[in-house]
C-alpha cells in the first residue's frame, strides 16, 4: 500500500536549484532509502516531505492526502502530516525525560493519561528501554538515544517514518546491527519508512528501494542489487561499490567493445549512453582475480605492492597507464601475475559529448 | 496726593466690597471644593518647603486632598501648556518662582482671572492681571565661605563686590546663577540688568576673574561650603538664611543699596478639574494663615502683619533698607521673547568671557 | 516482494529531470503554520512603538513651534537656528572628542584586560572575571557624582591631596576629565566581546608563536590581536554609538564649566529659551540620529558576521593559558588593580563616604561628621521614598515584563527570515540611535496626546513603555542569544511529532530557556535599576525613579540627597548583580 507520493518537486534556495523535479513512492513495509554524497539535497528532500522546507513546485502525498500541490498553493503544516523523523542529532528534548520524549506525539493527539504511559511503556519495552524511561537524554549512550529518538517518532504510528541519517552518530559495529534492527522493525511494524544516508552500505543493506541522489536530481533509482549491478551512468556506478576507474578511448567493432589507453586496452559492455571515443572503464574492485599464473582470458600485469588488510590482501596492479586494486586471501611477490577481468564486469561510459 | 488718596479710597472699598462678597462666597466655595474633594498643585518649590502650609491648608480644610507636584519651573510651565493642547488639564493651581513664566502663562490665556478677596492685604505689585499672585518675596543675595572670606571683608555693595572681583586671591572662586540653564538665573540678570546701571561693569568683572555659573543656588551652596569658591552672588538669599542656620563655615550677605527679590508665584489653571478648591487654595495662601506658614519655612511674607518668619518689612530692615521687589506687569514678557532672549545671552556672554 | 512495492515514478529516470517542468515560481509559499500572523503582528506593534516616536520626533523638528499647539506653522527655522548655533558645533565637536577619546582609552585597555583574563594564568581570574565588570552596572550619573565627590574640586581625594602635597594637579570638569571617566567606564563594553573571541580561540597559534621566542606582550600584539579583530572593530564601532548618546557623565562633569556635549545641550535647550524649544530639540535629535545611524547600520553587519562567528565557536579546541611567572603576575595585577581602584573604588567609595557626612571641604575632617540623616530624608520625603520603591518596582516587576515583552518579539523574529526579519533587526536598533533622555519625552508625549493611553500617563506604566524601549536592544540580544542556542532540530522534533509551532514553542522552547530567561531577567532588572535619562521629562508626581530623581536634584543641588540616592542605587545594582550571577546569567553589553 503506498502511503507516500512525491512528485517533480522543486526547491529554490536564493539562486540556486536545490531539488530538480525529484519523485518517488514508498509503501507500507518497507524502506526506501535516499542516497547521495553531501549536497545531492537528499536531506532537503527528506526536509520537504516533512513540511520543514517548502518547495517551489511539486506534489506530495501522504496516506493518500495531498500535503503539498504546488500548482494549487496548498500546503499542509509539519505537525499535520501525520510523520514521524528521527533526526540525525536524534533531537531528543533535554528536559524531559525518555517517557516524556516518547509520549509527547501521544499527548499532542489527546490519548488519555493511562494509555500513554501504557503505549510508551510498550514501545520503550519492544526495543528493550523500558527500565530507562524515567532516565533524561543526556545520562543515555548514543545507541540508547538514538532507539528512543525512533520510539518516539513511532509511537503514534505515524503514516511514514522518515530518518535523515539515523546511524551517522553511531561507531561503525554499533552501526551494522543497528541497521539490521531498523529493517526488522520496518518490517515487523509493516512501517512505511524513508531513510536518508550518505553510507552505501546502509542504503544497499537496510532498503528496499534506493534513490541515487546528484544535483538535486535522481540519478538512479532501483532495488540494491539491481542499482549495485546495472548502474545507468557513470555517476552511479563509480558512486557505489569500491572501483577501478580507467580512461580511455572507447571503440565498437563486429566482437564487441574495446577501450583502450596507453599500453592497455580492455573488453567490456557500455552501459552508458553515447558514441565511441574517449570514455571511462569502472570495474568493481572485487571483479578483479589475481592469479600466480597464466591462463585463458588471463593478462599479464605488473603487481606493484601487497598490502595485508586483516581479512585479505590488497594488490596493487600495474598495466601500461592501467592501474587497479584487488583482493585475494594469500600474498603474493612482486612482479610478474596474472589478471582476470571477466567482460561483463568491465563497464565503459563513453563521455557525453 | 490726591491721586494717592483716591486710589487708596478705591481700593479700600475694594477691599471692602471684596471682604463681604469673599465671606459670603466663601462658604459656598468650601462646600463647592470639598464637594471636588482635592486640588493638584503644579510647584517648583520642594515638598520639604511646602510642607507647612499643605499642613495647614489640610488641617482647615480635611475634605480636601492634596496632590502636590514638584517639577520644577519649566516643568509647570510644560505641563501646563501641553495639557491645555491636548485637553487633559490635570492640574489646578501652579506655584512657581520662574515669575516671567507664570505671566506668560496668564496673558497667553492659560490662566483664569480670580480676584482673591485677600488682595487688599497685598502690594498692588503683587498681582499681574487678577491672574498671577505673588506669595512671597525672597531677596538675591550672596553666600560665601567664612574661612577663605572674613565677615568684616564681605562686600557691602555693588561696587565692593565688583571690587572684591578683581582681587587676583578670588579669581576662579565665585559663582553665580547661570541664565541660561536656571529660568530663575535668567530672571534675576535680566532684571538686574533693566534696574542697575552697573549690571554689565559687575558681569564683566565677573569674567575677568574666571567666574563659574551654576543651575541652582544649592549647587553653589556645595561648592562654597567645601571651599572650590570663596563667594557666590545674585542667588536665592532666602534659602541662604537658612542654611547658614546649621552650616558653621557658611555666612550670608545683602549688598545694601540694592537688593533685589523675587517672588513665587500662585496662579489658577483654566479648565482645571478642582476649580474651587483651586481658589479655596489661593486664598489660603494669601491669607495670614497661610502665609504664616510659608513664612516659617524660610520664604519671607508679602503681608506686614505675618510674623512667623521675615515679612516684607522685616526683611528690608534685614538686607539694608533697598529691597527692589520684580513686579508682576507686562514687563516681565519682555525676556520672553525669543530673540530679545538670545540677544540677552549674548551680551551676557561677550561680558563675561574676561 | 519488498523490491515490488516501491515503485518508480515517471520522470525519477530521466537524465534530465528539469525537463517539461515549469519555471520557477515568482514567489515561494510562506513555510505552513510558520505563526506568520502572530510574527506579522508582533513585529508591526513594535514598529509601531519604535516608530512612533521616531517620527513624532521627525515631525515635531519640522514646526516651528511645540508641534501640540495649534498656532504651529511648518518650518525649516528650527533648523536654521541650530545649524547657525555656534554652540551646537561646539557641542558636536566636543561629542566626536568625547566618542572617539573613550574609544582610545577604553579600547586598548579592555582588550589588554581581555587578554589577561582569557589567555594567561593571572591570579584571582575568578574573582577578577566578575568584578571587571561592575563599571557596566552602575549607573553613569552615580558614576559622575562618585567622582565629583572623590577627585572634583572640592572632592576629599582632592582635599586630601592639597592637605599633603598642597596641590591637586587635576581637574576633573573639563573635557579630559570627561573622556578619561567614560573611557575608563567603558573597558568592561569591550572587554566583555573581545573575551568571547578570545575564548574562543585555539591556543596553538599563540604557542606556536611562544615556541620560537616570543614575549607575552608580542603574542598580545602579533598573534592574538589580530584574531580578535573583529570583536575588536565591533567593540569600537558600539562605543563610539555609546559615546554619542552619553548623557549622564557629561552632563555632571561638563555642566559646571559650559563643557556642552549633543545630548546635554538638547537637555539645556529646555531651559534656553525659558519656554520649552521641543522643534529646536528635535532638530539635534534628528541630527544625532543621522549620525549614530551609519554606526547602527555598521553594528547590524558586524553582528550578523558576528552570529555566524560565535555559531562557529564553542567547540575549540581547549585553549591553554599562557604562564606570566612572578614578575609578570605583578604587573599584570598592578595594570587591573590599578584600573579597578579608579574606576571602581574611587567613585564608589566616594558616594559611600559623602553619603554619610554632613560636613566636608576645606579644614574639615568628615570622619568627624558621620551622620546617617541624609537616609532620613529618603524616607520622609515622600517623592524620595517612592522614587527608590518605584524603582525597585519597575526593575524588579517590570524587569520581568520586559523579559516576557523581549521573549514574545523574540519568538517573533525566532526562524524567521525574509524582510521581516530584517525590519525587525532594524527596529530593535533603531532605539539605539536615540538618546534615552529623548526616548522619554517622546513618549511623554505620546501619553499625552494618543487617548488610550492618556490614562496611564501618570502611572509606571508610562515609564515601563519607554524603559522597554530604550532597553530593547539589549534585551532583546539576550533572549536571541539565548533561543539561538537551541538546536533547530528540538524545535522541528516537536512539528514532527504534531506539535503546532505555538504547542513548540510553549513545550520545547520556553522550558530550554527557561535559566536563560532567568538570567535575563536579573540583567534587565539593573538596566532599568541604572537608568536615569528616560524618566527626566517622563516621570511625575507619584512615579518617580532614582536615577532621575538624581538628575532632578542635581538642579537644586541638593548633594546630601544625591550621595544618599546614589548609595541606594549602589546597593540595589549590588543587590541585583549578585541574583544576575546567582541564576547564571550570561552577560553581554
Amino acid at each position: 500500500m503506498t502511503e507516500l507520493i512525491v512528485q517533480n518537486v522543486h526547491k529554490y534556495l536564493g539562486g540556486l536549484h536545490i531539488l530538480k523535479g525529484a519523485s518517488f513512492t514508498a509503501s507500507r513495509g518497507s524502506i526506501v532509502s535516499l542516497l547521495g554524497a553531501s549536497g545531492s539535497g537528499k536531506t532537503t528532500l527528506l526536509r520537504c516531505v516533512a513540511g520543514l522546507e517548502q518547495p517551489e513546485n511539486g506534489v506530495i502525498k501522504i496516506g493518500g492526502k495531498a500535503v503539498l500541490d504546488g500548482e494549487k498553493r496548498m500546503t499542509v503544516a509539519p505537525e499535520n502530516r501525520n510523520i514521524g523523523l528521527v533526526f540525525q542529532s536524534y533531537a531528543l528534548w533535554p528536559h524531559r525525560t525518555v517517557a516524556e520524549n516518547v509520549a509527547y506525539g501521544l499527548r499532542l493527539r489527546g490519548v488519555n493519561k493511562a494509555d500513554t504511559e501504557k503505549r510508551v511503556l510498550d514501545t520503550l519495552g519492544n526495543i528493550g528501554l523500558g527500565h530507562l524511561a524515567e532516565r533524561y537524554p543526556d545520562q543515555l549512550s548514543g545507541g540508547q538515544q538514538q532507539r528512543v529518538a525512533i520510539c518516539r517518532a513511532l509511537v503514534y504510528q505515524p503514516k511514514v517514518l522518515l530518518m535523515d541519517e539515523p546511524l551517522s552518530n553511531l561507531d561503525a559495529k554499533l552501526r551494522e546491527e543497528a541497521r539490521y534492527w531498523i529493517r526488522k522493525l520496518v518490517l515487523d511494524l509493516e512501517i512505511c519508512a524513508v531513510l536518508v544516508t550518505h553510507d552505501q552500505a546502509e542504503a544497499l543493506a537496510a532498503s528496499d528501494n534506493i534513490l541515487l541522489l546528484r544535483d538535486g536530481a535522481v540519478a538512479q533509482e532501483g532495488a540494491p542489487q539491481e542499482i549495485y549491478d546495472r548502474p545507468k551512468s557513470f555517476f552511479a556506478a563509480d558512486f557505489l561499490g569500491a572501483n577501478n576507474v580507467a580512461s580511455g578511448r572507447i571503440s565498437r567493432n563486429a566482437s564487441g567493445t574495446r577501450i583502450q589507453g596507453d599500453g592497455w586496452s580492455l573488453d567490456g559492455v557500455v552501459l552508458g549512453e553515447g558514441e565511441d571515443g574517449d570514455g571511462k572503464a569502472v570495474i568493481r574492485v572485487e571483479q578483479v582475480a589475481v592469479h600466480g599464473q597464466p591462463g585463458p582470458g588471463r593478462i599479464e600485469m605488473r603487481l606493484e605492492a601487497c598490502l595485508f588488510l586483516g581479512d585479505r590482501w590488497e594488490y596493487r596492479l600495474a598495466w601500461g597507464a592501467f592501474r587497479a586494486k584487488a583482493f585475494g586471501t594469500r600474498p603474493l611477490a612482486s612482479g610478474q601475475v596474472w589478471a582476470e577481468i571477466p567482460r561483463q564486469s568491465v563497464w565503459l561510459f563513453p563521455e557525453a559529448a | 496726593m490726591t491721586l494717592t488718596l483716591k486710589i487708596a479710597a478705591i481700593a479700600a472699598t475694594a477691599a471692602f466690597s471684596a471682604t463681604s462678597l469673599a465671606v459670603a462666597a466663601s462658604e459656598e466655595m468650601v462646600a463647592e471644593a470639598n464637594k471636588e474633594g482635592a486640588i493638584a498643585i503644579y510647584a517648583a518649590t520642594d515638598l520639604s518647603q511646602a510642607q507647612a502650609l499643605l499642613d495647614a491648608f489640610t488641617a482647615k480644610y480635611p475634605g480636601i486632598k492634596i496632590d502636590y507636584n514638584d517639577v520644577g519651573t519649566n516643568g509647570v510651565y510644560n505641563r501646563v501648556i501641553s495639557e491645555a493642547a491636548a485637553k487633559q488639564v490635570g492640574g489646578d493651581l501652579i506655584w512657581t518662582s520662574g515669575v516671567d513664566q507664570a505671566v506668560k502663562l496668564g496673558a497667553d490665556g492659560y490662566l483664569t482671572q480670580y480676584e482673591s478677596p485677600e488682595v487688599a492685604s497685598l502690594p498692588s505689585w503683587a498681582v499681574y492681571d487678577k491672574t498671577v499672585y505673588a506669595t512671597t518675596l525672597e531677596p538675591i543675595g550672596i553666600i560665601y565661605n567664612k574661612t577663605v572670606l572674613p565677615e568684616d571683608q564681605v562686600p557691602q555693595t555693588r561696587a565692593e563686590l565688583a571690587a572684591l572681583f578683581a582681587k587676583p586671591e578670588f579669581s576662579g572662586k565665585i559663582g553665580t546663577f547661570d541664565p541660561e540653564k536656571s529660568g530663575v538665573g535668567f530672571m534675576i540678570q535680566t532684571n538686574d540688568s533693566k534696574q542697575r546701571d552697573d549690571y554689565w561693569t559687575l558681569a564683566e568683572a565677573f569674567g575677568a576673574a574666571k567666574g563659574k555659573t551654576y543651575a541652582a543656588t544649592g549647587a553653589m551652596r556645595e561648592t562654597v561650603v567645601s571651599g572650590e569658591n570663596a563667594i557666590a552672588f545674585n542667588l536665592i538669599g532666602s534659602y541662604a538664611l537658612d542654611w547658614v542656620k546649621t552650616t558653621p563655615n557658611l555666612g550670608v550677605a545683602f549688598t545694601k543699596d540694592y537688593t533685589a527679590a523675587f517672588s513665587r508665584t500662585a496662579a489658577i489653571v483654566k479648565d482645571g478639574p478642582h476649580p474651587n478648591a483651586a481658589k479655596l487654595f489661593l486664598d489660603f495662601m494669601l491669607s495670614k494663615e497661610g502665609q504664616d506658614a510659608i513664612a516659617s519655612k524660610g520664604m519671607p511674607s508679602l503681608r506686614e502683619d505675618v510674623d512667623a518668619g521675615l515679612n516684607i518689612k522685616t526683611l528690608n530692615e534685614l538686607v539694608g533698607g533697598n529691597l527692589k521687589p520684580m513686579a508682576l506687569d507686562a514687563s516681565r514678557l519682555e525676556f520672553m521673547e525669543p530673540a530679545k532672549r538670545l540677544e540677552f545671552l549674548k551680551q551676557w556672554h561677550a561680558a563675561v568671557k574676561g | 516482494m519488498p523490491a515490488e512495492t516501491a515503485s518508480v515514478s515517471a520522470n525519477a529516470v530521466s537524465s534530465h529531470p528539469t525537463q517539461g517542468v515549469a519555471t520557477r515560481p515568482a514567489t515561494t509559499m510562506p513555510l505552513p503554520g510558520n505563526a506568520r500572523a502572530f510574527r506579522v503582528t508582533v513585529i508591526s506593534l513594535l514598529g509601531l512603538c519604535v516608530l512612533a516616536p521616531i517620527l513624532l520626533i521627525f515631525y515635531q523638528s519640522f514646526l516651528d513651534g511645540p508641534f501640540f499647539t495649534p498656532a504651529s506653522k511648518l518650518s525649516l527655522e528650527a533648523y536654521r537656528y541650530i545649524l547657525t548655533d555656534a554652540m551646537f558645533y561646539d557641542a558636536l565637536w566636543n561629542t566626536v572628542i568625547m566618542a572617539a577619546g573613550m574609544v582610545i582609552i577604553a579600547v586598548p585597555l579592555g582588550a589588554g584586560l581581555a587578554f589577561l583574563l582569557t589567555r594567561t594564568d593571572v591570579r584571582f581570574r575568578k574573582t577578577l572575571e566578575v568584578v571587571v565588570l561592575v563599571p557596566m552596572f552602575i549607573s553613569a550619573i552615580v558614576l559622575a557624582f562618585g567622582y565629583t565627590v572623590s577627585v572634583g574640586p572640592s572632592g576629599f581625594i582632592t582635599m586630601l591631596s592639597r592637605h599633603i602635597f598642597g596641590a591637586a594637579p587635576w581637574t576633573l570638569y573639563s573635557l579630559t576629565g570627561i573622556v578619561i571617566v567614560t573611557g575608563l567606564a567603558h573597558v568592561p563594553h569591550v572587554y566583555l566581546y573581545v573575551a568571547a573571541a578570545m575564548r574562543n580561540l585555539p591556543s596553538d597559534l599563540e604557542e606556536a608563536a611562544r615556541s620560537v621566542g616570543a614575549p607575552i606582550w608580542r603574542v598580545f600584539l602579533d598573534v592574538t590581536m589580530p584574531m580578535v579583530l573583529p570583536a575588536l572593530i565591533f567593540a569600537t564601532a558600539l562605543n563610539l554609538l555609546v559615546g554619542f548618546e552619553m548623557f549622564g557623565v557629561p552632563y555632571v562633569l561638563g555642566d559646571p564649566s559650559g563643557i556642552v556635549v549633543l545630548t546635554t545641550y538638547v537637555y539645556k535647550l529646555t531651559t534656553l529659551f525659558g519656554v520649552p524649544t521641543y522643534q529646536l530639540m528635535a532638530v539635534v535629535v534628528v541630527l544625532l540620529v543621522l549620525l549614530t545611524l551609519p554606526l547602527v547600520w555598521y553594528q547590524r553587519r558586524l553582528l550578523r558576521h558576528g552570529r555566524r562567528y560565535a555559531a562557529l565557536g564553542g567547540k575549540g579546541p581547549r585553549t591553554q593559558v599562557m604562564r606570566l611567572g612572578r614578575t609578570g603576575q605583578i604587573i599584570a595585577l598592578s595594570f587591573v588593580g590599578l584600573w579597578l581602584l579608579v574606576s571602581v573604588m574611587l567613585p564608589i567609595g566616594g558616594i559611600v563616604l559623602r553619603a554619610f557626612v554632613d560636613a566636608w571641604g576645606q579644614g574639615v575632617n568628615p570622619l568627624e561628621h558621620l551622620t546617617v540623616k541624609h537616609f532620613g530624608n529618603l524616607i520622609e520625603v515622600p517623592s524620595l521614598f517612592r522614587g527608590i520603591v518605584n524603582t525597585v518596582i519597575l526593575s524588579v516587576v517590570g524587569g520581568a515584563a520586559a523579559v516576557a515583552i523581549y521573549l514574545v518579539i523574540g519568538l517573533a523574529g525566532h526562524r524567521n527570515q525574509g524582510f521581516s526579519n530584517t525590519l525587525l533587526d532594524y527596529m530593535v536598533l533603531l532605539p539605539r540611535a536615540m538618546p534615552s533622555l529623548i526616548v522619554g519625552l517622546a513618549f511623554f508625549w505620546l501619553f499625552l496626546f494618543v487617548p488610550l493611553l492618556v490614562p496611564l500617563r501618570a502611572t509606571l506604566i508610562s515609564l515601563f513603555a519607554a524603559y522597554v524601549i530604550v532597553g530593547l536592544s539589549y534585551g532583546l540580544r539576550l533572549l536571541q542569544g539565548t533561543l539561538i542556542q537551541i538546536g533547530p532540530d528540538l524545535e522541528e522534533a516537536a512539528r514532527t511529532t504534531g506539535a503546532s509551532i505555538g504547542q513548540t514553542w510553549r513545550d520545547v522552547v520556553i522550558p530550554i530557556v527557561r535559566p536563560g530567561l532567568v538570567g535575563a531577567w536579573a540583567l534587565i532588572m539593573i538596566v532599568f535599576l541604572r537608568d536615569y535619562a528616560t524618566g527626566i521629562y517622563l516621570m511625575s508626581a507619584g512615579t518617580e525613579v532614582i536615577g532621575s530623581l538624581m538628575v532632578a536634584q542635581l538642579q537644586s543641588g541638593a548633594m546630601d540627597t544625591i550621595a544618599a540616592l546614589a548609595f541606594v542605587s549602589i546597593l540595589l545594582t549590588g543587590v541585583g548583580l549578585g541574583l544576575a550571577f546567582r541564576l547564571g546569567a550570561k552577560i553581554h553589553d
